[in-house]
């Protein structure tokens, strides 16, 4: 989607603030608002693209200014809403909270130790051949769509050099529409000439692109 | 089930945002009363991810990594070629290293490493990103001036190195294995993963030499 967090290249922002650089946390509501937000976010199925999607879709003005673990906060407490855990009007306050529903189990401490030292792994097999090998060129789709893509706005267009081939991985468009569609993952290089007209120097931009977003060229 | 319908999550943002206190602090605590008190969060589990990356996880555990692959080719191969794997067998694979790709400065070349849609990071190699990386200014302009924001991290170029910089857009992640700095010749692993910072593993720091004297 066109939205807010399709940030790389966009101009007119200032210099980077290194304030707290080597803080975890930016103080005790942001560590709180981290550690609410990761153990909510496993009560129901709930893929990691829907995830960005949803937060994505945050008011852009709330988007750009509150805090960071704020907005994961927010987007996990959307997401209990929506699938249900959670009401609305208890939120809101119009509602005096009631029980959770009978199949939900909150995390526990060991769970979260599980999974914070245990990585999961997106790799999915196919049987779909992939389109392209490493050295070829390939040009990206003109234009998104209103869903969540991987695909940033700045490299619509824009022809590269596939890099490397990961094998399928969950198409995000696809999950976050709550499909299932393994497909080949690349990395693609490209000239950052080739995608800023200020740009005269031979620097290169790798990004990491599904198969459909791209075609032969 | 989720509904994976976006304008229904539109709608409950807008709901969310116009009732739930402006501060963020008091945002968090209602929220958290209420999860706790429906039984949708254990407060326990809320502690365990917060203590995991205040006390064990952080950029100490990349910086054996890359104090490793400095002292031992076979490690330095197996990094660049399966950075998960090598990863897992110093036991340090944690959140976010599945995929992981290591990419080498040389005298050549510099790398950066940005996640322009979102703020993906390798957190269980390198802990909580620091606030500039998830912030719009670093996502908008790594991308598009990699080298006015690495100077504005006191890293300079010259012409004659070529930036490369790697945007996070799937489950891959990326690290930086930096240059090891000369001087340091027969030092151990734990004397080099001191010289190591969290910036140079992102990017944004490059010549380790100053943590020599």
């Amino acid at each position: 989607m066109d939205g807010v967090h399709d940030l790389g290249g966009k101009e007119g922002f200032g210099r980077i603030d290194r304030a707290h650089e080597d803080d975890p946390y930016h103080g005790e509501h942001d560590a709180r608002a981290y550690g609410l937000s990761v153990s909510l976010r496993a009560e129901r199925p709930n893929p990691i693209d829907w995830f960005r999607h949803v937060r994505e879709l945050i008011d852009p003005v709330d988007y750009l200014t509150r805090p960071y673990f704020d907005s994961w906060l927010q987007t996990s407490v959307a997401m209990a809403i929506d699938n249900g855990v959670l009401e609305l009007a208890e939120v809101t306050g119009h509602k005096a909270p009631g029980p959770a529903p009978a199949d939900v189990k909150a995390l526990t401490r060991e769970d979260v130790r599980e999974m914070v030292f245990f990585p999961p792994n997106f790799e999915r097999k196919t049987d779909v051949k992939a389109a392209f090998a490493v050295g070829g060129s390939v040009r990206t789709a003109a234009q998104g769509h209103s869903g969540h893509t991987r695909l940033p706005a700045y490299a619509r267009n824009a022809v590269g050099v596939i890099h490397a081939h990961h094998g399928a991985h969950p198409l995000p468009d696809a999950e976050a529409r709550g499909e299932d569609i393994a497909q080949h993952l690349y990395t693609v290089a490209f000239r950052a000439a080739d995608l800023f007209p200020e740009v005269t120097n031979d620097d290169v931009i790798y990004l990491d692109l599904w198969e459909s977003y791209l075609a032969a060229a | 089930m989720p509904s994976f319908d976006p304008k229904k999550i539109t709608d409950i943002h807008r709901h969310l945002h116009s009732h739930l206190p402006p501060e963020p602090a008091l945002r968090v605590k209602a929220i958290e009363s209420l999860l706790v008190e429906k039984g949708l969060v254990d407060p326990e589990a809320v502690d365990a991810w917060i203590e995991a990356y205040t006390e064990e996880i952080g950029p100490k555990r990349g910086a054996q990594v890359v104090a490793r692959a400095w002292l031992d080719a076979d490690f330095k191969a197996l990094l660049l070629s399966d950075a998960a794997a090598a990863v897992t067998e110093l036991g340090v694979q944690g959140q976010a290293t599945g995929h992981l790709q290591a990419v080498e400065n040389t005298d050549g070349v510099h790398n950066l490493v940005v996640c322009t849609l979102c703020s993906c990071y390798p957190f269980g190699i390198l802990g909580m990103a620091p606030a500039w990386y998830k912030a719009a200014e670093y996502r908008a302009r790594a991308v598009r001036d990699p080298r006015g924001v690495l100077a504005e991290f006191d890293v300079a170029l010259g012409d004659d190195v070529a930036v490369k910089v790697w945007d996070s857009t799937a489950e891959l992640r990326y690290m930086v294995l930096p240059q090891r700095p000369a001087g340091t010749d027969g030092w151990d692993q734990e004397a080099l993963a001191r010289l190591v910072t969290r910036n140079a593993m992102i990017g944004t720091d490059r010549d380790l030499s100053k943590g020599i004297a």
